[in-house]
């Protein structure tokens, strides 16, 4: 259980490994994707296939990691939601504002194309 | 502590490998009216402590698979866990342990054939100091609070003529926390109702809910002074402008729900960014759903105004996700599907908030994970 980070050629996977995402993981995967935008990375894929239930703090940090890439030129992709966050994500309507995709292999062939 | 009957029983965390230790432990600790769990080791107990969050655990040193030390170690290491005050239980005379337990900022120790009576002193002890404790810090961060004239709820709803509006605000552990409610009268016709939630938990959102609550208000004043009285949208727009171009405040999100109540006209004005639906209650009871993203997050946030027409008796209620993400035992969110069927079974004449009060509290047991915040209009 946790958040496994894997690096596909430039793009930053993080894959959350987890039921419940909320505050203590927001605050590691915040600061696991900042070490990686210091760097230079700034194309993103966060895997929620696992997660059943979503925080808004957790919540907080993808749509501000979405908003910084988004300024470096670069973007975050979801892959993966289960109904209570496909819900969570209808419900703030940051539905329209996330390219999500059903399964990792996609997300990763989108940045490529 | 164990036998205050308004709070839930404290919950402790027994790691013990010792089966006729363990049952002796949990049968004493039980019987004063603690809920206690047990572990065989470290590791399960490990999963246990981040599953049920215990008040306190109480660890053997010598076990299986993790022994108490590495297990102690790792709660260290966990920021969420690493503040649950952690006792040793130590066979007599084990000097070295007692040491090296200090040395893993243990709370206490206990001797294993102490008698129970002095096992439940200890653990109501450290129980009770550390509540002390905590009750000195809220009353610090709500006295400064206070002294910066900064309420982010105020005390009650106001009285507005056509309309009984009443209101319920629980903050997360009794912290000032991230939601905020306003209530600004235009004039005799006219009241608009702001219910914000900043994304996040604790006392770093509640400083952010006193900005936004701040922003809030000088946009919807600035809003209303230009005229534009009749349009809720007006405010989300002018808001998220001034969020979005500020630097310092670009990582924090908001969910705000603004409703002008327009008297003269019988209708209702809603915008919405990015927070939940509210619920109109006609006959049937629905939800409303807004079209505005989360404030701060894009230039141009999308922000519509919903026009509902009023009828003497209807009912409009606007929660925050405190309300539909608490669980219940079994882990169950409460969900807009219950929160409907309550509404449906409102009767005419009761009280909505003390009744959502008992819906939520038995709902969660009393274990609420976040603010809770539920605004009811009625239409008289």
């Amino acid at each position: 259980m946790g958040i496994i980070e894997e690096v596909i050629d430039d793009i930053v996977v993080e894959i959350i490994n987890l039921e419940r995402a909320t505050l203590k993981e927001a605050d590691q995967l915040k600061s696991m994707i900042n070490d990686k935008i210091e760097i230079g990375y700034k194309k993103i894929i966060i895997d929620l296939s696992t997660v059943e239930f979503i925080d808004s703090t957790f919540l907080g940090v993808i749509v501000s990691t979405l908003k910084k890439v988004a300024s470096l030129r670069g973007d975050l992709k979801l892959v993966g939601f289960q109904p209570a966050v496909r819900s969570m994500f209808e419900l703030t309507r940051l539905f329209r504002v996330f390219e999500s995709y059903n399964d990792l292999q996609d997300a990763v062939r989108s940045f490529t194309n | 502590m164990a036998a205050d009957n308004t709070k839930p029983p404290n919950k402790i965390l027994l790691v013990e490998d010792e089966f006729n230790i363990a049952k002796l432990f949990t049968y004493n600790l039980s019987k004063v009216g603690f809920e206690c769990q047990h572990a065989n080791n470290g590791r399960e107990a490990l999963a246990m402590a981040h599953k049920n969050k215990p008040d306190i655990i109480i660890s053997d040193v010598m076990m299986p698979e993790m022994d108490g030390f590495e297990f102690r170690k790792k709660l260290l290491e966990d920021n969420e866990l690493k503040s649950i005050p952690f006792v040793f239980l130590t066979a007599k005379g084990a000097e070295d342990d007692i040491l090296q337990g200090f040395d893993l900022e243990i709370e206490d120790y206990i001797i294993k054939t102490s008698s129970p009576k002095v096992v439940i002193a200890k653990v109501s002890a450290i129980l009770k100091s550390l509540e002390k404790e905590r009750v000195k810090i809220v009353d610090e961060v709500q006295k400064a609070a206070d002294t910066m004239g900064a309420k982010v709820v105020p005390d009650d709803a106001p009285i507005f003529n056509g309309f009984k509006i009443k209101q319920w605000h629980l903050p997360f552990k009794n912290v000032p926390g991230g939601d905020f409610i306003d209530y600004i009268k235009i004039d005799d016709d006219n009241l608009v109702i702001i219910l914000g939630d900043v994304m996040g938990k604790r006392w770093g959102a509640w400083y952010f809910a006193i900005a936004y609550a701040g922003y809030v208000r000088s946009a919807t004043r600035f809003v209303l002074e230009s005229g534009k009285k009749d349009k809720p949208s007006e405010i989300l727009h002018k808001v998220n402008e001034a969020v979005f171009n500020d630097e310092r405040i670009s990582e924090v999100f908001i969910t705000l729900s603004v409703l002008l109540l327009d008297r003269k006209n019988n209708v209702v004005k809603y915008s919405g960014a990015g927070d939940l639906p509210i619920v109109y209650k006609s006959k049937e009871a629905q939800l409303v759903h807004s079209t505005g993203l989360l404030l701060g997050f894009n230039k141009s946030g999308l922000y519509e105004d919903l026009e509902i027409m009023i009828n003497s008796g209807d009912e409009i209620y606007i929660v925050t996700d405190g309300i539909t993400e608490a669980r219940n035992k079994e882990g169950e969110l409460y969900g807009h599907n219950r929160l409907i069927e309550f509404v449906n079974s409102i009767l005419p004449d009761e009280d909505p908030i003390e009744k959502m009060k008992n819906e939520i509290l038995s709902f969660s047991g009393g274990e609420l994970e976040d603010d809770v915040s539920f605004i009811a209009i009625k239409v008289l």
